[in-house]
């Protein structure tokens, strides 16, 4: 039965050919913008580190003057001044490890002047970064302990920036400058395939940092802070010098500007870890220091990055576009299946005379129409695939060729279930609008189309 | 006259009809909002320059090392650059015109609420107007002894005297002229006087933004301190523009410890200005673009199977006396017919979805007369969609109906 409805199927498809490829046409343009923007938005949705979102921990709490304006949601809030997010790191906590992290500009350079100046975007940070986020490396491992405590002129390197270097040898224990500094590579990061870059808060998907180096040897050598000072009033004209010049005046002021993140293994360590913090400022407005209201943030990576979503999409016009691009096909190809089934009605009336029942014309058409939508979800994957590709080339020409292909491939990419999402999206509403024109034909009388002939 | 039938007509084919008109109703949504956010996208675009820029060039340099004395630094690059066969004027600067950074205020007078005039400023020593190629419109340019140096941190003096762009100025003083007027750079600081307006430049997408794209104020000033790095504009021959940069490159690299992070015509720069929002615009209108074409082709379809339906009313239209043309004007008047039931419920919905996208994104853009063009535009479209077959309905010959079928 089943063969003799496709047999019948694949012949109405046939028929008036180019009606069907109008329809499947249709359909597949309208799959191929809704999956290419939903697969953009799938891909910057994402959760970075998604087995261990719920264990990573952002730390945050308010130290403005008691004028400033109040903040009640986390991706608005400020991060800590470093000598806060140092004295919670060394204190009796309950977070199983910490790190910090901020950003800064530096130039890798070589004394003797063999390699070209190679400016990289750096995260300041220390050695529990690698293991807390799930680093890979190439060659050697991150500083130790050690090295945080007494400001080892040491530096991580990714594979791109050891690729610039040192043409991607092994270059572990070989010198290296940072502006006017020597120090040693100890470790290379294989590609990490970070996704989104969450520990900086920028969830961009390219320019990935290019360096690691340790905070204490950042803060000891005065390397500058390329991050935006949040500073009180009668600070913020100096920003510019702490920004460059004055680091011991930066780190006895107010100004904050290091993010803290914490290890917790369980959720009731979690709560404890919110009263180990309010605990802390406690302490330090006995010293005349917090003068607000207790406004603190402990959030989980998974809270943070969803919360981020929120606030980042609904941006994109093209999100609201695509759906009711998609919408307009539909109907295109609704309008056609019904003009086409119309046509049938002689045809129908005469098969219903001679016996055929109701359920069996109804099986046919909705094979006929679900061949139409399995068709449009092959074309529409390929449109989608051309369509990502499109995209991926005009966000490479819209950062003038700073950002690489290779860099952003893995935010255009489609899987398996963005394709099956396609499919299931073109035969599900080809069903459902189709539902309509089959129901009209099933129900013509038998041989009333007849009479007339 | 037809339209009685063809209400009628509708009526019998129900479902058809609404499929068409719902269409309608959501392409009009679709090519609205697509046209007016990419008019809001490309307004200010495209706008004169102001400059030479083909034959610009600016260098972004950056010193690593601390202990190179940067005063001599300046001194040695300014001769370096100079001496290059093809380099015309130099000047250390800043802000990159098409790049310049976040706006300052300026004020009028120094009162605690006085309003802020948004501008850029640009800092350079007497070569700067040169090296833009600006033309003097009133009073004077700046002396070589107006020009304030120094390290940035310990330099206290501000500049005694500014220059403002023809657009600034304006924005200021109106009509009247603003030479000797003074002007706050800031709120704190003693006023500038103004000697000199010069010819409008844009200064960068973030005032293009604001619809102030030409609004800059020239200081004669030349600072230096560690980590802000000297930049320079390069005014160069007709053509010879990128085969200097490796020149340019290697006399700047005669001072050790330094880092050069780009050296590009300024119509590099310009052009990337644009293209953000230049490649955005035209993914939306291509993707309209295509949308009508898919609407007009299913309408065109659509048509063409219905008048293959109706070969035999036309048949006896035609035998009873209608002209051809009045076959053709049936079916685009019922066309015109459902084409016009949807767009009245397609401009409420295109404003309902512009009022939530406004919401979400903070801002308006929707332009009643982009609308009406637009629905303007379907209506054409489809028109044209039913002219082709209907064209073809018009042949059938009146003796079709006589021939019994």
């Amino acid at each position: 039965m089943f063969s003799y409805n496709l047999q019948l199927a694949l012949r109405s498809l046939k028929q008036r050919v180019q009606l069907t490829i109008l329809m499947i046409l249709a359909i597949s343009i309208g799959i191929g913008l809704l999956i290419t923007v939903q697969t953009m938005a799938y891909q910057n949705e994402k959760m970075p580190l998604a087995h261990k979102a719920d264990s990573i921990y952002f730390v945050q709490a308010d130290n403005r003057e008691l004028g400033a304006d109040p903040i009640v949601s986390q991706p608005r809030m400020i991060y800590l001044t470093h000598r806060d997010a140092r004295n919670l790191m060394t204190g009796d906590t309950p977070a199983k490890a910490h790190t910090t992290v901020w950003k800064t500009d530096i130039i890798l350079n070589s004394l003797d002047q063999n390699i070209r100046p190679f400016r990289s975007r750096t995260a300041v940070t220390n050695h529990s970064f690698f293991s807390m986020f799930d680093v890979p490396f190439l060659y050697g491992s991150p500083w130790d302990n050690e090295s945080d405590n007494n400001g080892a002129p040491v530096i991580v390197l990714t594979k791109e920036s050891n690729e610039l270097l040192f043409g991607g040898e092994n270059s572990v224990g070989k010198q290296l400058r940072v502006n006017d500094l020597s120090v040693t590579v100890v470790g290379v990061l294989n590609d990490w395939d970070l996704g989104r870059r969450f520990y900086d808060e920028s969830y961009s998907t390219s320019r990935h940092d290019t360096a690691f180096i340790s905070d204490t040897f950042a803060i000891n050598n005065n390397i500058m802070r390329n991050e935006r000072l949040s500073c009180l009033p009668q600070d913020s004209s100096k920003r510019g010098i702490y920004r460059t010049n004055d680091v011991q005046g930066l780190i006895n002021s107010e100004c904050s500007f290091v993010r803290l993140w914490a290890q917790i293994d369980s959720a009731s360590k979690a709560a404890e870890y919110e009263g180990y913090l309010e605990q802390y400022v406690m302490t330090q407005k006995s010293l005349g220091r917090f003068p607000r209201e207790m406004n603190n943030y402990v959030t989980s990576l998974y809270t943070m990055v969803t919360l981020a979503n929120e606030l980042r999409g609904g941006r994109d016009p093209l999100k609201y576009i695509a759906p009711l691009f998609f919408f307009v096909c539909l109907l295109n190809a609704i309008g056609l299946l019904l003009a086409k089934f119309m046509r049938k009605s002689n045809e129908v009336s005469l098969r219903r005379a001679l016996g055929a029942s109701k359920s069996t014309l109804m099986g046919q058409y909705l094979l006929e129409v679900m061949l139409i939508g399995f068709m449009g979800g092959i074309l529409g994957c390929v449109f989608a695939y051309f369509g990502l590709q499109g995209m991926m080339r005009v966000n490479v020409y819209q950062s003038d060729y700073t950002v690489t292909l290779d860099s952003l491939r893995h935010a255009f990419a489609m899987d398996w279930i963005m394709i099956g999402k396609a499919f299931g999206i073109a035969i599900g509403s080809t069903i459902v609008v189709g539902l309509y024109p089959i129901w009209r034909i099933i129900n013509i009388p038998p041989a009333s189309q007849l009479k007339s002939q | 006259m037809e339209i009685r039938p063809i209400l009628l007509s509708m009526k019998r084919n129900k479902f058809l009809s609404m499929v068409i008109s719902l269409q309608v109703m959501m392409t009009l949504t679709v090519l609205s909002i697509a046209v007016s956010i990419t008019v809001a996208t490309l307004s200010q675009w495209n706008m004169p320059s102001g400059l030479d820029h083909d034959n610009i060039i600016s260098v972004r340099t950056q010193f690593f090392d601390p202990q190179v004395n940067l005063q001599n630094a300046i001194v040695d690059d300014l001769n370096r650059l100079k001496q290059i066969s093809g380099v015309i004027n130099v000047t250390p600067n800043k802000e990159i015109p098409f790049d310049a950074g976040r706006p300052s205020r300026v004020y009028l007078d120094a009162d605690k609420d006085a309003a802020g005039h948004h501008t850029n400023f640009f800092e350079m020593d007497t070569q700067g107007p040169k090296v833009l190629g600006l033309t003097l419109i009133a009073g004077r340019f700046y002396r070589e002894n107006e020009i304030i140096r120094g390290h940035a941190d310990e330099v206290k003096a501000s500049v005694s005297v500014v220059m403002l762009s023809e657009d600034m100025a304006k924005e200021l003083f109106g009509e009247k002229s603003p030479i000797g007027q003074t002007l706050y750079l800031s709120k704190s600081s003693e006023p500038a006087q103004i000697i000199g307006v010069y010819s409008n430049f844009m200064n960068g997408e973030r005032l293009n933004g604001r619809g102030k794209s030409y609004h800059s104020v020239i200081k004669p000033q030349v600072t230096w301190s560690s980590g802000n790095n000297p930049n320079y504009l390069i005014s160069v021959e007709k053509g010879v523009g990128s085969s200097l940069f490796n020149d340019i490159k290697a006399a700047l690299y005669k001072t050790p410890g330094r880092y050069i992070y780009g050296v590009e015509l300024l119509t590099r720069t310009q052009k990337r200005m644009y293209d953000g929002r230049g490649s955005n615009g035209a993914i939306l209108l291509v993707i309209s673009l295509i949308l009508v074409l898919i609407a007009g082709f299913g309408m065109a379809g659509l048509v063409s199977f219905l008048i293959t339906q109706r070969q035999k009313q036309i048949g006896i239209r035609r035998a009873l006396g209608g002209t051809k043309w009045s076959v053709v004007r049936y079916f685009i008047l019922e066309n015109s017919i459902l084409t016009v039931f949807g767009i009245i419920p397609g401009l409420l919905l295109t404003f309902t979805m512009a009022l939530i996208m406004a919401q979400e994104s903070g801002q308006s853009f929707l332009k009643m007369d982009l609308v009406l063009y637009c629905s303007l535009f379907i209506w054409a479209v489809n028109t044209f969609a039913v002219w082709l077959p209907a064209r073809r309905a018009a042949k059938v010959s009146p003796a079709i109906v006589t021939r019994g079928m």
